[in-house]
């Protein structure tokens, strides 16, 4: 949209490659379809759960159970993304983009043949590419994966109830989905094969695993599934799952209803054509290393988002990074995109939001003893009345004592942390001092104050 | 050529009818009332109806187009009115295809290639 704004020609192939079992989606990429707005509309499903149970300290009086009903939930959030897909097709075509849903793959210089899902090839040449194919979720490469088991792709639009659910993974979807689902009322079990939330500040991590085991999550840990088999179809069945130790030679099997695969996303660079074009991508990763333009080895093909090589994966960046790209391109624009002090918020049950380095890598980077770091457990006041957990919620600042105490890491984990942390963000991104947070008042009653 | 036209008038009939039809792909214009020289009050809807119109062929095979006079202004300005409220319409006129999130509103029905996108798409 941003090209066409400055008048050039501009083409957008999309194409979903379905998933194992069938799932497809609209326009709108991952975020969209099957990451951040789905997941966030259900993680506030559970956190109303949670507010409903709070509400009867608060005085409010119902006398039945309160129940979910998980077609309602999807249905509804369904429904929400299909209006987005709408709009974006909407968008395009009023500025003037071309919207093809087919599959791109290069074939010569300068040329791309796109394919839709009834097979029919169509050849397009550009005098520019720009490759965001993201990712997709990764599956175990074990007997049963792709019969049997799930991934996010499939979960949004899942027609029926999960029920029973094991989450194989410790990464930020496989938390988010798991505190979601318990919080729905599910039994959940997740299957860690060693740390939580690998990249992500450790202390923080635990903490958060903590937080979600007393709060009825099971956790397997240093255990990897290696069979998954089933036991009866349904909508949901009954599935066995076997399971090795990572360090003795213990087995074990459990039955679920579901079985949920998050244990990584895998770009999609292997099978666009990007060798007939002479594109370098990390052979192993299959990410593409990119210059601080966002341009590949080949002049004229740029890439922003998830594939590329050692940057974050957040869409509020890759969409930055390709506005700015255009802006560079074609307005004559000279800013590149920031990659430093991005924020971040992962949606376990207890919310996690951070800027800047983790408590790790701000000693590896700057030395323990040029680091100081601040910290402080605080009781949020809506929590207090029904009683829920006094010492859960957390915040730390690390600070660079050899610059003015400038604060490198930003980290708080309580209610709401996305909302607290987006304005911190934009103070670390000025250079905030610990003297500068210490003389700027706070607002009180809010979590943000501490 | 495959698809019928209904035209009803108020909220109670459109629901009806579009019930009655339900498994087919149904398309609804929803427009203000129309005075005795048939023209309405609403100067959005006198310029819209025309090109929806033209490109009422490119509707999937048996279809149905319901052409929704939705009542008076006052009526219409009433935030209450069971459009607003149950249909979650937000002005007229509305082109949308039933059932699902996709629909047209006001100016976006100005457009031929917006109103072939919303009767041609998957």
């Amino acid at each position: 949209q941003e090209a066409a704004k400055y008048d050039k020609k501009v083409m957008v192939l999309d194409f979903v490659t379905p998933t194992p079992l069938g799932n497809s989606w609209g326009l709108g990429g991952t975020c969209v379809n099957v990451g951040c707005i789905p997941k966030k509309l259900m993680h506030q499903a559970a956190l109303l759960g949670q507010a409903l149970q709070d509400s009867r300290k608060f005085g409010w009086q119902f006398t039945e159970e309160v129940k979910h009903s998980w077609m309602t939930m999807t249905e509804s959030v369904q429904n929400y993304i299909g209006s987005l897909n709408w709009g974006y097709r909407v968008a395009l075509r009023e500025k003037k983009v071309t919207y093809e849903n087919a599959y791109g793959e290069f074939v010569g210089p300068h040329t791309v043949k796109a394919t839709n899902k009834r097979g029919a090839e169509k050849l397009y040449t550009a005098e520019r590419f720009l490759i965001a194919t993201g990712e997709r979720p990764r599956y175990l490469g074990i007997p049963g994966d792709k019969e049997y088991c799930i991934s996010s792709d499939d979960l949004f639009s899942l027609p029926y109830c999960p029920g029973k659910t094991l989450v194989v993974g410790a990464s930020y979807v496989a938390l988010e989905c798991a505190g979601f689902l318990a919080g729905l009322g599910l039994d959940v079990t997740v299957m860690v094969r060693s740390i939580l939330l690998r990249g992500f500040d450790q202390d923080i991590a635990n903490k958060i695993g903590e937080y979600m085991e007393e709060h009825g999550i099971n956790f397997i840990r240093e255990f990897v599934p290696i069979k998954v088999e089933q036991i009866e179809e349904g909508t949901p069945g009954r599935l066995k799952v076997t399971a090795k130790s990572t360090k003795e030679n213990q087995i074990i099997e459990g039955e679920y209803n579901t079985v949920l695969l998050a244990i990584g996303r895998d770009a999609c660079t292997r099978k666009i054509g990007l060798d007939t074009v002479g594109v370098k991508i990390n052979e192993k990763t299959g990410k593409i290393p990119v210059n601080d333009e966002e341009q590949t080895n080949v002049p004229y093909i740029y890439a922003v988002g998830d594939i590329l090589q050692d940057k974050l994966e957040l869409t509020p960046l890759a969409i930055q990074a390709g506005r700015l790209l255009v802006q560079r391109l074609y307005a004559g624009a000279t800013s590149k995109c920031d990659y430093v002090n991005v924020p971040t918020t992962v949606f376990t049950p207890l919310e996690y939001g951070a800027c800047g380095y983790s408590e790790e890598s701000a000693v590896e980077k700057f030395g323990e003893e040029n680091i100081e770091v601040y910290h402080s457990h605080f009781w949020p006041l809506e929590w207090t009345v029904p009683s829920r957990d006094n010492n859960k919620c957390y915040a730390k600042i690390i600070c660079n004592i050899q610059d003015n105490e400038r604060v490198i890491g930003f980290h708080v984990l309580g209610p709401n942390a996305g909302e607290v942390t987006q304005g911190f963000a934009a103070a670390i991104k000025c250079g905030l001092t610990k003297e500068q947070l210490d003389s700027t008042i706070g607002i009180h009653p809010v979590c943000a104050e501490v | 050529m495959g698809w019928e036209e209904k035209q009803v008038r108020g909220y109670l009939e459109f629901t009806q009818t579009a019930q009655r039809y339900h498994g087919r792909p149904i398309f609804a214009l929803f427009c203000g009332d129309k005075d005795a020289e048939g023209r309405s009050w609403c100067p959005d809807c006198v310029t819209a109806e025309p090109i929806v119109r033209k490109e009422l062929h490119n509707m999937p095979d048996d279809s149905v187009f319901i052409y929704c006079l939705v009542g008076d202004r006052a009526y219409w300005k009433d935030p209450n009115n069971e459009f607003r409220k149950n249909l979650k319409l937000t002005g007229v006129p509305t082109l949308l295809k039933y059932g699902t999130p996709q629909k047209l509103v006001e100016e976006e029905c100005f457009k031929a290639e917006l109103v072939r996108m919303l009767f041609t798409e998957d």
